[in-house]
């Protein structure tokens, strides 16, 4: 009653919105569904009838096509098993402290004696920790991955800037590249290259060169016009305009790809393991979750996680010099100082296995077994703190979860919250949500009106129970508005698709906990990252724990989840959170830290209280860089969506798994294509709602 | 005249196997002895006793032995084109939708039971006697109170069952309809997960029923009870859990290339019990992988001997 008449004196800045119009048709449509929910099922559950078998169409077709080119592409596996077993085989011979000796010779001269002092402690951790032969295999791996990325990084990347007009096509394949889970192309390469190392090192290159194509396409872009002009104008040919005016101009560019490259690659070290081939960390780690050893899957899991920031500091060393110029001990380590270093590490090396052909030399330890005392601290935890654990995870399942799930209707019932709501009580809900909305539409306008709205219908009848084609035209609306008609119709063709496909309900699933865990990622990240800001304390506490968050493999942090608080969804959304918090806590320190000073000053000096200039001035500021950050959360949580199927989730992530446990590589590839196509979207979205909001700030 | 072509393609067989085989001809039927034959390692320390006893068997041979790291799926399509050239302990009840594939198209072949003892149904930790009485009956599970103790929010009003994870088939969600259980099948998503849920009940003393399998290490470790499954309503694999099969896999070209090595895979077998104490000395003593196995053999040739000496003959 109260709602259409506080409306009223609004409806004339209603009017002059046309955007408003289909919003409002869309509301119409949304009351229609819900009332016709109960004689029309398939509104909400749509049919299996329905839906096609694309799938076994993709598998039929793969099976004869696979038969045709898979001798060329086997051919091309025995070509890569030779230097990747070449590679294998000289790290197994290489003692060491032959090892030791030329990678501290290189930390020294990429950034300085503290990195090589790091460098020997995570190899000496390596020895330690009874890790060293399966750590070689790995740096084979990774060794002969990034060359390959490299050099058809650089290449694609060439391409893509002499010929802009291919440059869509490109940028879409990149995005693919690095969206699709690895798992859901495993099959595929399986059925291709053969069993074998060689997928791991085809999966990992796949996912290692989109940031090499990137950095190279951005490298020659920015090359300045003066110096391509001088270049001209000295007589250059076009070759040597490119090899000796523009690559050496963008070399810090592809520096940086270089670094992430090796990074991507490192990192997939552990889906690699999951077909096998050859024993290496990440099959260490995946032994370890397999047996729940806590201790153990820390113990392999910090020997990825040192190895990545080693390589990561050597190579950033190497591609960018210090601000403050190269230290003492850089300077000492000369070119000609290094290849004697490394020589003398090789000399040593062949001494070594002269004397001692078939010695290991790798000192016996029983740190591995001694880790069996983490699992017991950890179990005595689960003893002792049942009841804590227990009232967290049904806390936030009743509060949360379960009304995400299948909203305020679906929730209270006798069964789950002990009552139902009468009729008033639904009514009184009714009018609070259009209350609010109608508050929002005064102070921040229709958009953030349309938003509560959608909310209020969301939280009434949560994720599994809303209509599909409200939705889908809902979405398609809002990508069509923010970032034009090519965007809602690549939504409609997305969702559409899933549609077709059956996987609406694991749709559902995964977009309701990613929702949630970006929600608290943004909000407990962002409350971190916040006071980061403000503290050095706290920013240089949070900095090795955010380090250690994203390189340590995932699944390291399942097996505790697990035993605190059970196989479900909740273990699940820890999982998920935990990886995708990072970035939040990153780029809201950064935005913050990187706010005009003069402006900051300003805004204090006309008296406001520190909670306002935060969120009045500081914050607004950040803005664009808290959306990419925002943007980098949402794919952290759906990446992780194929890891988090381990401990018994039902969405796109499980139904990656299953294809792969199945061997059905069109089901893998199309739940795959899925995950790739929210990530997309999301990310379309996002950057063209800042471009609008610096277009409309200008 | 079918005489004669008999003994020219003997000879025929003969003259390729001598030339096969560049080694003495008292060598012949070793095959390829110089070519490493691949074992494929699976994840789980069981696989690794089996498959290291008829690798360092196989080394008393002649052959020489390459062990490769494959997951429980991929192995199928590396026995199919011979870059795996076995498999020793391959759980029947866990192959996939590729297994029955490459059978069928003739790339791997099935050379037999391992003759492991198994067991695989529902279990529960000990404590649980006294929280759902009548157990291991089965019927105990059906007491309100017991259901009471086993619902969480997830599954209210219905109680929990821990099923193995999605991919591996759900047969206990159809025994628990077909038996109109008050309970919910919650797929658990891997291994890892049902050992971590069953220790955690185990230490925090938390109701727990789910599905497991034996010989397992964690088994020798928690204290467990097998609940008397209902009787199954139909025969089928569907319906009715039975002990799985363990069947060692070859590639279909193994027999050709190292007949002795073949002879002798068909020939090897496994003990549970006996594996499970090797498995214990190795996870939980940390003793080494080939220390434990090498100390079976030299304790155990009267075991292996036959397998061994009927290769040879």
């Amino acid at each position: 009653m109260t709602a259409p008449a506080a409306i009223a004196p609004s409806a004339q800045r209603f009017a002059i919105a046309p955007a408003l119009v289909p919003w409002c048709a869309l509301a119409v449509l949304t009351a229609l569904c819900l009332l016709l929910k109960t004689e029309l099922p398939w509104l909400v559950n749509f049919p299996k009838e329905w839906t096609l078998p694309l799938a076994s169409y993709i598998n039929a077709v793969a099976d004869v096509v696979v038969a045709v080119i898979q001798p060329g592409f086997r051919a091309l596996s025995a070509l890569l098993d030779a230097p990747m077993r070449g590679a294998r085989l000289a790290l197994a011979w290489l003692p060491w402290p032959a090892v030791m000796l030329a990678v501290a010779a290189l930390a020294l001269k990429s950034s300085g004696e503290r990195l090589a002092i790091f460098a020997l402690a995570t190899l000496a951790y390596i020895l330690l920790a009874g890790y060293w032969p399966q750590s070689m295999n790995t740096l084979a791996l990774v060794l002969l991955a990034v060359p390959i990325s490299i050099v058809l990084g650089f290449l694609l990347g060439v391409l893509g800037y002499a010929r802009p007009r291919w440059r869509p096509v490109l940028n879409g394949a990149l995005d693919l590249m690095q969206t699709v889970p690895a798992f859901a192309y495993l099959i595929p390469l399986l059925l291709l290259f053969g069993f074998g190392p060689v997928v791991g090192l085809i999966a990992s290159a796949i996912y290692a060169t989109p940031p090499m194509v990137r950095n190279t396409m951005l490298g020659l872009e920015r090359v300045p016009a003066a110096i391509s002009e001088a270049g001209l104008m000295s007589g250059c040919t076009r070759r040597q305009q490119f090899w000796q005016v523009e690559v050496p101009t963008a070399l810090p560019q592809l520096l940086v790809g270089f670094n992430q490259t090796t990074m991507a690659a490192l990192s997939m070290v552990i889906v690699a393991a999951i077909i096998g081939g050859f024993e290496d960390i990440g099959w260490e780690v995946l032994s370890s979750m397999r047996k729940a050893e806590f201790g153990q899957s820390i113990l392999s899991g910090l020997v990825i996680a040192l190895l990545a920031i080693l390589i990561d500091r050597l190579t950033i060393g190497f591609a960018k010099a210090p601000k403050t110029g190269p230290t003492r001990a850089m300077r000492w380590m000369t070119p000609r100082r290094l290849a004697l270093s490394l020589a003398i590490a090789l000399a040593l090396a062949v001494v070594i296995r002269l004397a001692a052909p078939d010695a290991t030399l790798l000192p016996e330890t029983g740190l591995r077994m001694q880790m069996g005392a983490v699992n017991q601290w950890l179990l005595g935890l689960v003893r002792d703190y049942a009841w804590f654990f227990n009232g967290v995870r049904n806390a936030v399942l009743y509060c949360l979860l379960l009304p995400m799930r299948v909203g305020i209707s679906g929730s209270a019932t006798p069964a789950m919250w002990g009552f139902s709501l009468p009729p008033s009580a639904l009514a009184v809900y009714v009018v609070l949500v259009l209350a609010l909305a109608v508050l929002a539409a005064r102070r921040l306008g229709w958009r953030a009106a349309v938003a509560v709205l959608a909310a209020g219908l969301v939280l009434y009848t949560g994720f599994l129970d809303l209509p599909w084609p409200v939705f889908i035209l809902a979405v398609a609306l809002l990508a069509g508005q923010v970032g034009g008609p090519r965007l809602g119709l690549f939504a409609v063709a997305g969702f559409g698709l899933i549609l077709v496909n059956g996987l609406w309900p694991q749709l559902v699933q995964s977009l309701y906990l990613c929702t949630l865990a970006v929600l608290l990622c943004l909000l407990v990240g962002g409350a971190l990252g916040v006071w980061a800001a403000h503290s050095e304390r706290v920013s240089r506490l949070l900095k090795p724990i955010c380090d250690a968050l994203q390189t340590m493999p995932q699944f390291v942090f399942l097996i505790p989840a697990l035993m605190f608080f059970k196989v479900g969804e909740f273990t699940a959304l820890i999982a998920i959170t935990l990886y995708a918090i990072v970035p939040p806590i990153r780029y809201v320190e950064h935005g913050l830290r990187h706010v005009r000073a003069d402006v900051v000053e300003a805004v204090e000096q006309m008296g406001a209280t520190p909670l306002q200039t935060l969120l009045q001035a500081k914050l607004p500021l950040a803005l664009p860089v808290v959306m990419l950050g925002l943007n980098q959360t949402i794919m952290a949580a759906l990446s992780m969506l194929a890891i988090a199927a381990l401990v018994g989730t039902r969405d796109l992530g499980q139904a990656v798994y299953v294809a792969l446990g199945k061997a059905d590589a069109g089901m893998g590839l199309i739940a795959g294509l899925s995950i790739a196509f929210l990530a997309i979207l999301a990310d379309r979205l996002i950057q063209a709602a800042v471009a609008r909001s610096a277009a409309a700030s200008r | 005249m079918p005489k004669t072509i008999n003994r020219v393609r003997n000879a025929g067989i003969g003259l390729a196997l001598m030339f096969a085989a560049s080694a003495p001809v008292a060598a012949a039927d070793l095959g390829a002895k110089d070519e490493p034959i691949k074992l494929a390692m699976l994840e789980w320390t069981g696989a690794h006793v089996s498959t290291h006893i008829a690798g360092q068997l196989l080394e008393k041979l002649g052959y020489k032995v390459e062990y490769v790291t494959a997951g429980n799926f991929p192995q199928f399509s590396g026995l199919a084109d011979g870059s795996l050239s076995a498999s020793v302990e391959v759980w029947m009840n866990n192959v996939g939708d590729i297994y029955p594939k490459t059978l069928a198209a003739k790339q791997i072949e099935d050379i037999g039971k391992l003759d492991l003892k198994t067991r695989e149904g529902w279990i529960y930790p000990k404590f649980m006697e006294t929280v759902c009485p009548g157990l291991p009956d089965w019927t105990a599970l059906n007491k309100p109170d017991c259901i009471k103790a086993l619902s969480t929010p997830e599954t209210a009003p219905n109680a929990r069952f821990l099923d193995y994870p999605a991919d591996w088939g759900s047969r206990a969600a159809t025994i628990l309809a077909d038996n109109n259980m008050q309970y919910t099948a919650v797929p658990s998503g891997s291994e890892g997960a049902l050992v971590a849920e069953l220790e955690a009940a185990e230490a925090a003393k938390t109701p727990l029923v789910m599905m497991f399998w034996g010989p397992h290490y964690a088994l020798a470790e928690n204290d467990v009870g097998w609940v008397t499954m209902p009787p199954c309503k139909e025969q089928t694999n569907e319906h009715c859990i039975t002990p799985p099969d363990v069947d060692k896999i070859v590639w279909s070209g193994f027999g050709a290339k190292w007949p002795a090595a073949y002879a002798f895979l068909k020939a090897f077998k496994m003990d549970a019990g006996e594996q499970e104490k090797m498995m214990l000395a190795v996870d939980k003593k940390g003793e080494d992988l080939d220390a434990v196995v090498k100390a079976w053999i030299d304790k155990n040739e009267a075991v292996w001997k036959p397998w061994v000496d009927g290769a040879k003959g």
